[in-house]
């Protein structure tokens, strides 16, 4: 069992950083950089720096080296202005994805009297009990899997943490909910916390100001500092064609049909462009569709490449197992279970209210978004020849 | 015009003789309040906040206007016109079960709508017209105990299946109106809930009416050729729906029959429901026990079973509008107000009020939203200005159905009804 202080060093995103630590996380970010640029850990620093963004930028899992001490404090913080100073989306998520998964890792190690300090410092209602209960029971002919737990979570706090993920896993309607709290496992809350460091790294983001400009300017007075912020920039300047594939839907009789997608996918080529994290039925749905419109593999390939835990040669294996397979695309009602159909959020019409079949002189939903590329091209199509009629 | 000059000096008449009962909301002069005029070139005057209750009142008296809304969100100004600069800090929790957003059978009775594209009318509950497809519709939609009666049963389910036992909300901190028309309103005043987000409100609102919800993640899978289903230890909707099959299981077989067969219900084919029956005592010792959940007796199909377990979770589940849940700026109707659209009152109800109200033949004086009733019997003279006016249930007594052109008699609180209702005018 450790004392929360330790906790701290190894989790400096706790909240209590501020009390154990107040000598290092209250000071302004300036006085912060310029004191630690001119003491004898920063060589250290700079290396363990050096390696997240490395580890980052070449598709490694999880860190290469997450010590639990007290350089972790600063690794950390000093990673939160250089973040924020980058201004940098792509890199911004990557960092925090595999900053949060090694987290989740280092969480899963702990013994539940630290998670539950851990817990406790996060404020979070979460109650132990010495008896597990029995939450959910999976029977398969004779093999029971049953999940216990020991833990519970006030719902309030668990929507907290998990309302941004759009997992169907961690829906509230599909979790054990009972006079107020969520039974859950441990591994289960570290997986929610995950995504609230990885939102720790992201939150600062905001558009470039003059406000930022001026932050950065009086940083890169730091001579020290601005020499090792251009080595960062000079590793993401090496690696950034990696992630910059241009994500090219214009296949298809080399036209752009872009402009015909529901918007369902609209959205996720949107969120993929910006290094987004997509969710497991987003991943699948975007690779079906565009498998299904005949898109080569190199392209569906690339739309991936901006995760933040893309793997080429993974991917590679994935899309090509989804070729030879040939999954249809999610319908739209199965869009809409998962929570991924847009129309209303989009208010498009032809989702809403469907289209006119002259055929069998009826109105008729679209129920699949294929469906609703072939209707947007066949309007498409009789726009362009009324035009070529025009004199 | 003549007919709402008319209901306005009715409504102003009201708050002037009940500015006593008129309660005042918690946390009144946090709320942003929101009118409706007679006019009808003036859409809705909101961004307006009131000191006290006697402003408010005095407001009322002045404009009676056609319909009255708060906020429930609280803001440090409410009157700042940008939403951005209210100060907002916090919402109660809204949920709106109002008879509008699902079926009951009743409304074949008397809904009518109209296609104002291609001119097709009908009865009954239709979203866009069948024949041409469009949305353009005019809906004439009417009430009746029926209806009433089926938003106040979700009401109730929705206090004693979900917020009690799952999200143990304090029964003291739970809200509910007659809304003055065709549903109820519950809030639930909750500092915590307060707090919530819009993303947050969506997931507790998933949970109330199963949307979302995976079958396979509560248990539901295909192995070889057997089907393996929940168990009842599953705790939360694996839990719910166990308890609802078993519901069914112990019906009678005809009664189980109608029920699967109701087309507007299940989609089942008539093998699922013919083994159904036939295994119908092994399936409900399978659902009540702790250690089996082969399902395959009844279909080995797991389409089948989504078949029949899809309008399970809709039965379970409650019909809510769930955008008044998730929109945390929206207004709702202030208890106490008048319902422009039918001249009733929006009733406040306790906890233990719901159960016997009946907002069509109250008994109970206090709880009446009826509040046109003469004590004198005085008789109005209108004349139908709408094609087809459904009949109307109010204290017992039916009035109609109506035609247009029709010159009826009624007594003043019908007729309050009626020239709000917009079908009928003053003659």
């Amino acid at each position: 069992m450790s004392g929360i202080y330790d906790l701290v060093k190894r989790y400096p995103w706790l909240p209590s950083l501020k009390t154990y630590y107040s000598d290092i996380a209250s000071k302004n970010p300036l006085d912060f950089i310029n004191e630690i640029f001119t003491s004898d850990k920063v060589e250290e620093l700079k290396a363990k720096v050096l390696t997240v963004f490395n580890d980052a930028l070449n598709n490694i899992e999880q860190l290469s080296e997450y010590e639990l001490d007290e350089f972790n404090i600063f690794v950390y913080l000093l990673l939160k202005i250089i973040l924020y100073i980058l201004n940098n989306k792509v890199v911004s998520n990557r960092i925090a994805n595999i900053y949060s998964k090694t987290t989740y890792n280092e969480l899963n190690k702990e013994n539940e009297y630290n998670l539950y300090y851990i817990y406790q410092d996060l404020n979070l209602e979460i109650l132990f009990e010495e008896k597990p209960t029995i939450y959910k029971k999976l029977i398969v002919k004779e093999q029971k899997e049953i999940f216990k737990t020991n833990f519970k979570i006030s719902y309030l706090d668990y929507l907290k943490l998990a309302s941004n993920l759009k997992d169907e896993y961690r829906k509230l309607v599909n979790n054990a909910v009972l006079q107020g709290y969520v039974y859950i496992k441990p591994e289960n809350i570290n997986r929610l916390l995950q995504e609230y460091v990885r939102m720790k790294f992201l939150t600062q983001n905001g558009e470039i100001s003059a406000e930022l400009d001026k932050f950065k300017e009086k940083l890169f007075e730091i001579q020290e500092f601005k020499s090792f912020y251009d080595t960062i920039i000079a590793i993401w300047e090496s690696k950034k064609e990696e992630f910059e594939y241009m994500i090219d839907i214009s296949f298809k009789e080399g036209k752009d049909i872009s402009e015909t997608f529901p918007p369902c996918i609209k959205e996720i080529l949107s969120k993929a462009q910006e290094g987004q994290n997509l969710i497991h039925t987003e991943r699948l749905f975007i690779l079906w569709f565009l498998n299904s419109l005949k898109y080569p593999e190199d392209k569906i390939i690339n739309v991936f490449s901006t995760l933040p835990d893309f793997d080429r040669e993974q991917t590679a294996y994935q899309v090509k197992y989804a070729m030879k397979k040939g999954y249809t695309p999610y319908s739209c009602k199965s869009l809409k279970s998962y929570n991924l159909c847009l129309a209303k959020e989009y208010k498009d019409k032809l989702c809403l209210e469907g289209y006119f079949s002259r055929l069998q002189d009826v109105q008729k939903d679209i129920s699949h978004p294929l469906k609703y590329i072939e209707v947007k091209q066949y309007r498409g199509s009789k726009k362009l020849k009324k035009t070529e009629n025009q004199p | 015009m003549k007919t709402f000059e008319y209901l306005k000096r009715r409504f102003k008449e009201y708050y002037k003789d009940n500015r006593d009962k008129i309660p005042l909301v918690s946390l009144f002069n946090q709320r942003e309040f929101g009118f409706i005029p007679w006019d009808r070139q003036i859409r809705m005057i909101r961004h307006m906040g009131f000191a006290n209750r006697e402003n408010l009142i005095q407001h009322l008296i002045n404009n009676g206007p056609r319909h009255v809304y708060s906020s429930g969100s609280l803001y440090l100004n409410p009157e700042n016109q940008d939403m951005k600069n209210k100060g907002y800090q916090g919402c109660d929790f809204i949920i709106d079960i109002d008879v509008d957003h699902f079926y009951t059978p009743c409304k074949e009775d008397h809904d009518i709508w109209y296609c104002k594209e291609c001119g097709k009318n009908g009865k009954g509950m239709v979203e866009k017209c069948p024949k041409c497809g469009k949305l353009k519709l005019k809906k004439l939609n009417w009430i009746c105990e029926e209806c009433l009666k089926a938003a106040k049963k979700e009401i109730i389910k929705l206090i004693y299946d979900f917020l009690i036992p799952d999200f143990n909300i304090d029964i003291e901190k739970i809200k509910i109106t007659f809304s003055g028309h065709r549903g109820y309103h519950l809030k639930i005043e909750d500092n915590d809930l307060r707090a919530l987000s819009s993303d947050e409100r969506r997931e507790i609102i998933d949970f109330i009416t199963g949307e979302g919800i995976s079958f396979e993640i509560l248990g539901l899978r295909k192995m070889g050729d057997n089907i393996f289903g929940f168990s009842a230890e599953t705790i939360g909707w694996a839990q719910k729906i166990s308890r609802r099959i078993e519901e069914i299981l112990k019906m009678s077989s005809i009664e189980i029959e109608t029920l699967l067969s109701d087309k507007r219900k299940f989609n089942l084919n008539q093998n699922f429901i013919e083994n159904f029956l036939n295994y119908k005592n092994n399936f409900l010792n399978i659902i009540k026990s702790n250690n089996m959940n082969n399902w395959t007796l009844v279909s080995s199909n797991l389409n089948a079973w989504y078949n029949f377990l899809g309008p399970i979770v809709k039965q379970i589940g409650i019909e809510v509008d769930e955008p008044v849940s998730i929109d945390i700026h929206r207004l709702i109707r202030y208890p106490g107000s008048l319902h422009g659209q039918t001249g009733f009152k929006v009733q406040e109800l306790l906890f233990d009020e719901i159960e016997t109200f009946n907002p069509l033949n109250e008994q109970v004086e206090k709880l009446d939203p009826i509040v046109f009733v003469s004590k004198v019997q005085t008789i109005q003279k209108l004349e139908i200005i709408e094609s087809n006016v459904p009949a109307t249930k109010i204290k017992g007594e039916t009035f109609g159905p109506y035609k247009l052109g029709d010159k009826i008699e009624v007594p003043h609180h019908i007729a309050v009804f009626l020239l709000c209702k917009g079908v009928a005018k003053s003659i």
